[in-house]
């Protein structure tokens, strides 16, 4: 039977197709940003930073603990994008994921670099390295543009079991390898290897049906 | 020598990057030659691209956008300079000629002046920022000597900072000087110091340590007090 007119499902396909014309929008108007910076348009570089810098430093705040460590990596990451900015078609196919991912990576790289000095300075008899407290951020939903985003990714990370959670939260979000989080949670190695698997397991299924936010 | 089996069964912790130093080591070594893994880890890495935007965001502190762009470019113009160089000393090379280079010179000038006022610019694109987005903006008229001027804030509720503009005040009385203050919940944070003539604008943070910020204000203080809470005469005051 054919639904009545202005029925529920004509209003879900209807406010769907808003959704998706208000997506290509939003894509349209992120590869316009991603063509001016590679034309070298400063204006675009100066947009890019406003909307991504408090979701860049979160990433490196939470592995780095520390403003001016943090300040750093972000400053690179930018600089990495600025210089290394390609066609979508040509690798990197949306800015902000790869945004997210060089912070990460340059944030781990410093964290184990950092790792490595304390162990070396322990050898000696040095003090290690004490981190500075960094204050909680102050959410603010209806400010910050990708805040959707956010409440959805958080969402699905709150789904899972607490001892996955913890599990993801120091592999990915404190940089811990394996046998770190192994030590600082005291269990088997095995253990913390099938957590982390189940975890990233969902997470990927989850994740992959997100609503993708552009620039 | 790992099997293939290990390969996979390790993919997700590869491109996560728990694995430790050595399986990093192997699982690199391994790529080089295997096209299937590396389709498999850019999807996870595709997959999990969103992953770190579970953390809440975190505003910068004050000047750090500016500082993020002045780092960008110069990095940008830096290498520009040195290319620029060695063009011009090959050149100089081939034609045997010294005019060319110290033209070059001046030209290198002109760029470091370039990258100069871009960095204004960025600083004023940052401030009109503040303005443009400001969900709030305050004004208080404040009065001294007979002269009238005021206090305006453009509150920039994404960022957490302030622009604030002070502009018709006469110069500060001798042995004295203009304190812009926060009104916190836990009492009053000193912060920038007002410059001592002419319209005068910055932007601010919010203090770190503090309490909520409540309201700010604006006094005339004796010229040593640089510390503890206010002594002299208030001239105006904000609240949120």
């Amino acid at each position: 039977m054919a639904e009545p007119e202005g029925s529920d499902a004509d209003r879900r396909h209807g406010s769907e197709s808003v959704a998706r014309r208000t997506g290509l929008v939003e894509l349209a108007r992120e590869a316009s940003l991603r063509d001016r910076l590679m034309a070298r348009d400063e204006q675009a570089l100066v947009e890019l930073v406003d909307v991504a810098t408090p979701w860049l430093l979160a990433v490196a705040q939470a592995m780095l603990h520390d403003h001016d460590d943090s300040e750093d990596v972000v400053m690179e990451t930018f600089r990495t994008v600025w210089e290394n900015i390609s066609p979508a078609s040509g690798g990197h196919t949306r800015l902000m994921p790869y945004l997210l991912r060089v912070v990460r990576h340059r944030s781990i790289d410093r964290l184990r670099q950092r790792r490595r000095s304390e162990r070396k300075l322990a050898a000696v008899g040095v003090s290690e390295w004490s981190p500075q407290t960094v204050p909680p951020a102050e959410p603010d939903e209806a400010g910050h543009p990708g805040w959707q985003v956010h409440a959805q990714v958080h969402a699905a990370l709150e789904k899972l079991p607490a001892e996955q959670q913890i599990a993801v939260r120091l592999a990915y979000f404190e940089g811990l390898t394996h046998s770190e989080i192994a030590a600082r949670l005291g269990i088997p190695l095995g253990t913390v290897k099938t957590r982390l698997r189940l975890a990233f397991t969902r997470l990927r299924t989850i994740l992959a049906g997100l609503k993708e936010w552009a620039l | 020598m790992r099997s293939h089996d290990w390969f996979i069964q390790h993919r997700t912790d590869y491109a996560t990057r728990v694995l430790e130093r050595d399986d990093t080591a192997t699982f690199d070594a391994h790529l080089r030659n295997c096209e299937e893994c590396r389709r498999e880890i850019a999807r996870i890495e595709e997959e999990l691209a969103w992953l770190p935007m579970a953390l809440e965001p975190v505003a910068p502190r004050p000047g750090f956008r500016r500082r993020i762009i002045q780092h960008v470019l110069e990095a940008g113009d830096s290498r520009f300079r040195r290319w620029r160089v060695a063009t011009g000393l090959a050149a100089s090379v081939l034609l045997a000629g010294g005019a060319w280079y110290a033209g070059g010179l001046g030209k290198q000038a002109l760029q470091a002046e370039i990258v100069e006022h871009k960095v204004r610019v960025a600083a004023l694109e940052d401030t009109l920022a503040i303005i443009h987005r400001a969900g709030r903006v305050l004004q208080a008229s404040v009065e001294m000597e007979g002269r009238r001027g005021s206090l305006v804030i453009f509150a920039d509720e994404v960022t957490h900072r302030w622009n604030v503009v002070v502009h018709g005040l006469p110069p500060a009385p001798p042995g004295k000087r203009y304190q812009f203050w926060f009104i916190c919940d836990d009492g009053m944070v000193r912060g920038a110091e007002i410059a001592q003539a002419g319209p005068q604008m910055f932007t601010t943070g919010m203090p770190e340590g503090g309490g909520t910020v409540l309201g700010a204000a604006l006094t005339v203080e004796p010229i040593d007090a640089t510390d503890g809470p206010p002594q002299g005469q208030e001239l105006a005051h904000l609240m949120l």
